[in-house]
């Protein structure tokens, strides 16, 4: 192993669903891109509510939380899970968003406070570029996406 | 350090243990990540927190990969809530070696208790910590002892070494295999087999289960003597996690060895300082490489050392002794 064997400061993201949407390919997906990446991803999977991911993100110490959507509930439930993390003082962890969102949802999304938006074509730089800037933190690199 | 700040350190500190005491969660879960991260400054807390420490009994649970413990662990949370018992969870995954990231997925499995105060999960990656997760992960139990939970879980994926080493904070320790977890040579683990004192076969319902609960007490009688009524006889049961059977026994049988820790000081004395020595012992190894190898100064001298090694002018054991010696 070529690394430091020094502990450091990772990024930990919280990944997951809300509601009854079951697409979880996507997610899944970005969970292992993101590990190879370097992140520590911590994974809810489906079925979440916005207390459930509330909790995880306080005990995780979550730097982030990134949600996935593919039915047209989104709006809905982001707006209740932002609005809940301003109530639980978690205001200033950054939220973002993947999977089928609509462009003309973007303006709506962002004054709810979603930091990261990432529709159909973004790519994992965009994304780890995100990661970086939004945490502050950086990610190792010089790492494939392959892991090898 | 002059003396003022050392007051404030002290104040700090005390701070600190009060707001971990009335259960303050993100004090908590940012002092772990700071021990996560190997931050040195958590030194002076960890301290405190030892010395006040060591209340809440800590369960371990561990197993192969697939296993079923998380699942196990979200059926004995039901219980222990269903008592009123409050509990914390530490739960250790394995990172990459390759990107040192991780997919860190033990809540899923306890998602029914995502929105009980009465649980705290923390999950925690091993970061390629050589030795050293056993005493990361012991620190993070140490601060979620200080927090006042009735009863804390610390559930690890039974592979290697240090993940096992974890399982030596733990006043019990439950091993979770399956009827596929090979036959009677290799069902456990070396190692595994010595620290369990509760053995589940899950997935009861697929072929092999009997004899693999069979083969396990064959392979625990040995710890058994029939003339010694201090000797603890590890029960092999078997469940069902998913469907939430054989739950009942398995809880009862923690209760039993608490109850036996309890009873038999003499001998839980022994065993804890057993455990401590390993833990001392790994402390100072990781103490070790940290001086010797992970400190910049020394870093040269660790690459020239390891020059002369590949061009065979030195061999591993003289070189390491040089560099040991050199670290003084």
């Amino acid at each position: 192993m070529s690394q430091s064997p020094m502990p450091q400061s990772k990024i930990r993201c919280l990944l997951g669903m809300l509601g009854t949407d079951v697409h979880s390919k996507g997610i899944r997906t970005l969970a292992q891109l993101l590990r190879d990446r370097g992140v520590e991803v911590i994974y809810l999977g489906e079925h979440n509510t916005a207390r459930g991911m509330i909790n995880a993100t306080i005990a995780e110490d979550a730097d982030l939380v990134g949600l996935s959507f593919s039915t047209a509930t989104y709006l809905h439930y982001t707006r209740d899970l932002m609005e809940q993390m301003r109530a639980a003082g978690l205001g200033d962890v950054p939220v973002m968003l993947g999977g089928l969102i609509h462009a003309d949802d973007e303006p709506a999304l962002r004054e709810m406070g979603v930091r990261g938006i990432f529709g159909p074509g973004s790519t994992m730089d965009q994304i780890v570029a995100f990661l970086q800037s939004a945490t502050g933190k950086t990610l190792p690199s010089g790492i494939s996406a392959s892991g090898a | 350090m002059s003396v003022d700040s050392q007051v404030d350190t002290q104040d700090a500190d005390l701070q600190l243990i009060d707001a971990l005491a009335r259960g303050e969660l993100r004090i908590a879960a940012r002092l772990i990540t700071r021990i996560e991260s190997g931050d040195s400054s958590v030194a002076s807390i960890l301290s405190k927190l030892h010395a006040r420490g060591g209340n809440t009994t800590v369960l371990g649970v561990t197993g192969p990969p697939g296993a079923g413990k998380s699942t196990l662990v979200d059926r004995l949370l039901q219980q222990f809530r269903h008592r009123g018992q409050r509990v914390a969870v530490l739960a250790v995954d394995p990172s990459s070696p390759f990107s040192g990231g991780a997919i860190l997925g033990d809540r899923i499995r306890m998602n029914q208790h995502s929105a009980d105060e009465g649980v705290f999960i923390r999950s925690m990656a091993a970061r390629g910590r050589l030795g050293g997760l056993a005493v990361a992960a012991g620190d993070a139990l140490q601060v979620l002892d200080a927090m006042g939970w009735d009863l804390i879980v610390v559930e690890t994926v039974g592979v290697g070494q240090s993940e096992i080493d974890i399982l030596r904070h733990a006043h019990t320790v439950v091993i979770v295999q399956t009827p596929a977890s090979g036959d009677a040579v290799q069902s456990v683990k070396a190692g595994l087999l010595e620290v369990g004192d509760i053995f589940v076969v899950n997935k009861a319902d697929t072929a092999g289960a009997d004899r693999m609960q069979s083969n396990l007490r064959e392979a625990t009688a040995f710890r058994a003597d029939p003339h010694d009524p201090a000797c603890w006889l590890p029960p092999v049961l078997k469940t069902q996690a998913t469907y939430g059977s054989g739950i009942d026994a398995v809880i009862e049988a923690i209760d039993a060895h608490t109850h036996h820790r309890l009873t038999h000081p003499a001998r839980w004395a022994q065993r804890l300082r057993a455990q401590m020595r390993v833990l001392l012992l790994e402390q100072l190894i990781d103490l070790q490489r940290r001086r010797t190898v992970e400190d910049p100064a020394h870093q040269q001298r660790f690459e020239r050392a390891l020059d002369e090694v590949l061009a065979r002018r030195c061999d591993p054991h003289t070189a390491a002794r040089k560099l040991l010696d050199a670290s003084e």
